[in-house]
């Protein structure tokens, strides 16, 4: 009996282990687990960036992290890559715990991350990029041909096509990708982190790339892949683990999934309860874009062949994840860049010059992307960013600006504090020491004071809480009632479905499809918003 | 003319030239560390007074022109300290420091100066390093006086070259260096300290920035006064941009310069009536054309005076 | 609240002010000198006389023109360092009308000399501004390239073509800055400098234009989104602050030195940087650490005929204000320290999210 006893607790003890760090993949074939992260959770302050996030990567496979901005996914990179650390949760590299301190710490664990932007220096060579910071041997001249061999070799392993001894600045972006790779190899790494990695590619360049992922994973190295494309991510991924507002939905086998199902559970909504009438068709057009071309070349920060127009008194929302010509396009019809082809006709009348200075005496007002950087002077107080824009007029001075009624400027100043419930000590203080929310209902107050004929609003509510967002959704709305046309660009779908009359999809520099605001087609357009188009099958 | 196409007066001149050449090299190299790193220091000049001074009394004191220079290196990277503080740690604005260092510096060396001798217009002048020829080279005909009858700072100085040049293209330490001066972010997360690799460039620069000083003070000529530098710190500086740079270039912008103040010189002794400063002004127009032709493309280490701030969230 | 900035801003320099003396008694203290005697010997060789006050404010005028070009172009983003060659070009122009239009009346010719300084320190100071929105250059080294050029070029004019006599100098100036308000003979130039101030106070914060210059200094990007034209205002900065720094020159010519000579406007181009930085930038400012900085000059003099202490005392401590101030500011400044004063004011009332 006791020996049957102890020989059932061995087995039992020996499955234990077994299925600790080993499962048993689709096709019957045994993988180790290389990483787990259990219960990762980041908070920076009272926000929470992850929350309860669990993710395990197999030996070999290409796991998909899918999710819209916002939803953690850099924040769980960086965790991973030794950035920043988890606020609890912990990390077990081939079982065993670990703790990731440092970037250093993560390369000696065998983790590389080749960044959505790459960390190149341009003006040295690609052989000195991919060994810059490494000591593999103890003298202090670089062994440049013993060394260069080693890399050609690895390169070649892994069928990485590249050019050794040209510069950064010479070679293409896939190839400069290449570099990124193969620098996260020549370190040892056993689980490269690709963040967007297809964002700035073409076509081809993509395919190259995908063959580059198959070979990694043939021998055996495991790949994260982020991205928000449908599908590049049906087509490469074994694992996918969907990410929404911070914590991990659902991780699921491609084999199991579908293009419609991911698009749910990223949006996770079905319905959406509109409180306010949308216009359904407008009589003209305030501002109109004929094949307007920009950049033609870049896929996620150029416009090609777009033609869109905004009505007089309804709300274009333009839908799409970050990265797909948005700000291009916002800059273009403010007049901060110029189109390489094609027109834009501003009520009715073509364009001659883009500058900003134009635009803003047509009548367009601008919410920028980037409140501090594009549209406040952070060291000037609240009074002067509010009137910024009036200096000319009669009533804040004398002359068309040869004098400014200083009490004048801090009347209009207050007027449009009071009016936009600027919380602030007083209009003398600086812009900079206000919290986003009140800079951003700033930018608003002055924006549409103007009222504007055509109101720019990219992002408008990013870093608001819920009370500023009603709030800036409420003076929009105002603005589009009064005969104002809207531009709405924002990240965030749920704003684009509330506010939009009609919603266009963006995805790589293109328009893909225009919807009804009123009662949209939300499958449809989540899936045009990941590039993917219903019916294209899967 | 006639006097100017002598073979002894061509000597002369070249002679003359490595010389002056000398604390321009010194100083310019010093500088390039610097701005391979990343930090544009324009207080050169107030390290050269002050490196001069300490050379000067150190020398005075010791009669050992050698320790002069010791002492020169020492007070260069003092001073070169503040200014490393301010603008690495503090995040001050690298232009201004480094002229605050120009204002300061040399007033302090002054200040010593007058404390110890005392106000008089007579200059107190000590011993010179000898020059030490090498022993084959030096017999050369005309050449060989020119290149290798120098004290041995001038040797170091040209020395300095080579190995500048192995340091930043043929060793792993100068390669970390110079990503520190082009994309400090990505060096961080490669591992490669930025802060520290910061610190060791402005030692670096204050250290050789005091010696070139020193040099003036203890091998060019025995006295010291408040003019012995005269803007020769900005000339290095010069010199960097013109010589785009590399160890090469900053080389022979440095023999220009040399070239020129030497002919310059020669010319006013020979002839005083010819306008001289003509003649002076061609290597500040050449910096100029050169900067203005090659345009900001080719304008030096990509993170050249920005300051580094480690991430925070 | 702005009264805590505007508190702050004129904290860290009365500070380093302090400090520095403090230090600088210290020192003479260190070498055997009574301070306060060696500091009340300063004050008397500024202040002392009717003609130690007339000197101080001649010491001063210059400061404050290379002090106000340096604080214009500030404001715009600029970092204006050629005041130097500015100067000299201004002195070189009104040098070359002086002697060619000799014709006319006195105080026409005057005007037209520093009109003529005025245009020949805005065509230097142009010169970097074109390089830098043509082709990106650095204005900086540009600008101190150009003063060694203009320096050297002046060399070669009262060495050459515009020597007058065996001594390298020019002949002296006819037309002449008087001298007002007897007995404390207040030189002309100082009037001027300070209109000037005025002037460039007006307009940096009563004028729409100036309010935009501002704009682009603090925020590049935001400026050109909110339509304001930044590559003209980038380049009205330069020529103006270029004007500045001539008519400083030309004033500098007739009311002080009458001939041009070696060392002739030598140091100026720098301390009006550093009297700009340390005057926050504001024209007021400026004109004060201007008139201080003289002060510092004047008596420094005094005090070494008096105390036997040596002048490079005074310039010891001059040196130390900038030091401290620049790392003053540069340490307010700091993200963090500004968190700690916020706070510090803040935990009573707060602010609304």
């Amino acid at each position: 009996m006791d020996i049957v006893c102890i020989n059932i607790y061995d087995l039992l003890n020996a499955i234990k282990q077994v299925r600790e760090w080993k499962s048993i993949n689709a096709s019957g074939v045994c993988m180790k687990e290389i990483l787990r992260m259990e219960n990762i959770t980041k908070k920076f302050g009272e926000v929470y960036a992850n929350k309860d996030i669990n993710l395990t990567i197999m030996e070999g496979e290409v796991h998909t992290l899918l999710g819209e901005n916002g939803a953690g996914k850099s924040t769980l990179m960086n965790i991973l890559i030794g950035l920043y650390q988890p606020t609890r949760g912990d990390i077990y590299r081939y079982g065993e715990k670990v703790k990731i301190d440092s970037p250093s710490r993560a390369v000696k664990l065998g983790l590389g991350m080749v960044h959505q932007h790459f960390m190149l220096v341009e003006a040295m060579t690609v052989f000195e990029n991919i060994i810059l910071g490494v000591s593999n041997d103890k003298s202090i001249f670089i062994k440049r041909d013993a060394i260069k061999k080693e890399i050609i070799a690895l390169a070649a392993k892994y069928s990485l096509d590249i050019e050794i001894d040209k510069e950064i600045t010479e070679i293409s972006v896939g190839a400069q990708q290449r570099v990124e790779i193969l620098k996260a190899l020549y370190r040892g790494a056993e689980v490269l982190i690709l963040d967007e990695p297809t964002a700035a590619l073409t076509d081809i360049e993509v395919e190259g790339l995908f063959r580059i992922i198959r070979k990694l994973t043939a021998e055996k190295k495991s790949v994260i892949f982020i991205s928000h494309k449908m599908r590049e991510v049906l087509e490469i991924s074994d694992q996918i683990t969907i990410l929404r507002g911070g914590r991990t939905i659902a991780t699921l086998a491609k084999e199991n999934t579908d293009a419609s199902e991911l698009a749910n559970l990223m949006i996770g909504k079905e319905l959406v309860t509109c409180e306010h009438e949308k216009v359904t068709e407008t009589k003209e057009n305030i501002i109109s874009l004929e094949n307007v071309s920009f950049n033609k070349k870049s896929k996620h920060s150029g416009i090609r062949d777009i033609t869109l127009a905004v009505g007089k008194g309804e709300i274009l929302g333009i839908a799409g994840v970050d990265g797909n010509g948005q700000s291009q396009l916002a800059q273009m019809v403010t007049g901060v860049i110029s189109p390489d082809h094609g027109e834009v006709l501003l009520h009715a009348k073509k364009i001659a010059k883009f500058i900003p200075g134009y635009f803003i005496a047509a009548g367009v007002s601008h919410i920028p992307e980037d409140r501090n950087k594009m549209g406040l002077i952070g060291a000037m107080s609240v009074k002067e960013n509010l009137v910024l824009k009036r200096l000319e007029k009669p009533e804040i001075s004398l002359g068309k600006g040869l004098f400014l009624k200083k009490p004048a400027m801090a009347k209009c100043a207050g007027d449009m504090k009071d009016k936009y419930d600027i919380r602030c000590e007083s209009i003398e203080q600086e812009t900079r020491n206000l919290s986003g929310g009140n800079q951003q209902k700033i930018i608003l107050a002055r924006e549409l004071e103007e009222n504007p004929d055509l109101l720019v609003a990219v992002h408008p509510t990013r870093g608001l809480d819920v009370g500023a967002t009603r709030f800036v959704h409420e003076k929009m709305l105002d603005s589009r009632d009064k005969g104002c046309g809207v531009l709405l660009i924002s990240a965030d779908f749920d704003e684009i479905l509330k506010l939009s009359d009609r919603i266009a999809v963006m995805f790589e520099g293109q328009i893909v499809g225009v919807y009804p605001g009123k009662n949209p087609p939300i499958k449809e357009i989540s899936l045009a918003m990941a590039g993917k188009q219903m019916g294209q099958g899967d | 003319m006639e006097a100017i196409m002598n073979v002894n007066f061509i000597q002369e001149l070249l002679l003359s030239m490595v010389r002056m050449a000398t604390p321009i090299l010194i100083v310019a190299l010093a500088e390039l560390y610097s701005e391979r790193a990343g930090m544009v220091n324009i207080g050169l000049d107030g390290m050269m007074a002050f490196g001069a001074l300490a050379g000067f009394l150190t020398c005075y004191i010791t009669n050992n022109p050698y320790l002069g220079i010791l002492a020169g290196a020492i007070c260069g990277i003092l001073v070169n300290m503040v200014y490393a503080f301010c603008t690495i740690t503090l995040g001050a604005e690298q232009i201004v420091y480094g002229m605050a260092i120009n204002i300061f510096a040399p007033a302090l060396a002054s200040f010593i100066y007058k404390i110890y001798f005392g106000i008089n217009s007579t200059l107190i002048s000590n011993t010179l390093m000898s020059a030490v020829p090498i022993p084959f080279l030096s017999k050369i005909p005309v050449l060989g006086p020119v290149l290798f009858n120098h004290s041995p700072i001038v040797y170091l100085a040209y020395l300095l070259v080579p190995f500048t040049y192995v340091f930043f293209n043929k060793t792993k330490a100068g390669l970390n260096f110079k990503a520190v001066g082009e994309f400090p972010k990505a060096a961080e997360s490669l591992g490669i300290n930025v802060i520290r690799k910061k610190y060791l460039a402005s030692i670096i620069c204050g250290g050789l920035a005091g010696i070139g000083g020193a040099y003036l003070t203890t091998c060019y000529i025995g006295t010291y006064s408040d003019g012995v530098v005269s803007g020769r710190g900005f000339i290095a500086l010069s010199a960097v941009i013109f010589g785009r740079w590399m160890p090469g270039g900053v080389l022979l912008a440095a023999l220009l310069f040399g070239f020129t103040d030497a002919l310059q010189l020669r010319m006013q002794v020979l002839n005083s009536g010819t306008p001289y400063q003509l003649l002076a002004m061609i290597p500040y127009l050449c910096t100029l054309f050169v900067l203005a032709f090659f345009g900001i493309k080719k304008a030096g280490p990509k993170a050249n005076g920005r300051p580094f701030f480690k991430e925070e969230r | 609240m702005n009264t805590k900035n505007n508190f702050i801003k004129i904290a860290v320099p009365i500070i380093a002010i302090i400090c520095s003396f403090l230090v600088g008694a210290i020192l003479i203290a260190c070498i055997g000198g009574n301070p306060i005697e060696a500091f009340s010997y300063l004050f008397r060789g500024a202040f002392g006389t009717a003609s130690n006050i007339s000197d101080t404010f001649v010491k001063a005028t210059p400061l404050i023109f290379t002090g106000l070009a340096a604080t214009f172009a500030y404001r715009c983003g600029v970092f204006n360092l050629g005041a130097e060659g500015q100067f000299v070009m201004g002195a070189v122009a009104s040098i070359w009308i002086s002697t060619t239009l000799t014709g006319i009346p006195a105080p026409l010719q005057l005007v037209i000399s520093i009109v003529g300084g005025a245009i020949a320190g805005g065509l230097w100071g142009v010169i970097p501004g074109i390089l830098k929105i043509t082709r990106g250059l650095n204005e900086m080294i540009v600008s101190i390239m150009l003063n060694y050029v203009a320096i050297l070029f002046m060399g070669y004019l009262y060495s050459g073509p515009l020597r007058e006599g065996s001594v390298p100098q020019t002949a002296s100036v006819t037309a002449r800055l008087a001298r007002l308000f007897s007995p404390i003979r207040i030189p002309a130039g100082i009037i001027i400098a300070l209109v000037l101030a005025a002037v460039i106070y007006y307009y940096l914060f009563y004028t729409s234009s100036g309010f935009k210059l501002r704009t682009v200094g603090l925020n590049r990007t935001a400026a050109e989104y909110n339509g304001f034209p930044v590559k003209k205002l980038i380049l009205i900065s330069f020529i103006v602050s270029g004007a500045i720094a001539g008519i400083g020159g030309s004033v500098e010519l007739h009311g002080t030195q009458f001939r041009l000579m070696s060392g002739f406007g030598e140091g100026y181009g720098f301390d009006g940087v550093a009297i700009a930085l340390i005057g926050q930038l504001n024209p007021i400012g400026t004109v004060l650490v201007a008139y201080l900085f003289a002060v510092l000059r004047k008596g420094a003099t005094t005090m070494q005929v008096g105390t036997g202490l040596p002048t490079s005392v005074i310039d010891i401590i001059q040196a130390l204000v900038i030091v401290f101030a620049v790392a003053g500011s540069a340490f307010v400044n700091l993200p963090k320290i500004r968190q700690v004063f916020t706070n510090l004011t803040g935990k009573s009332k707060k602010e609304g999210k």
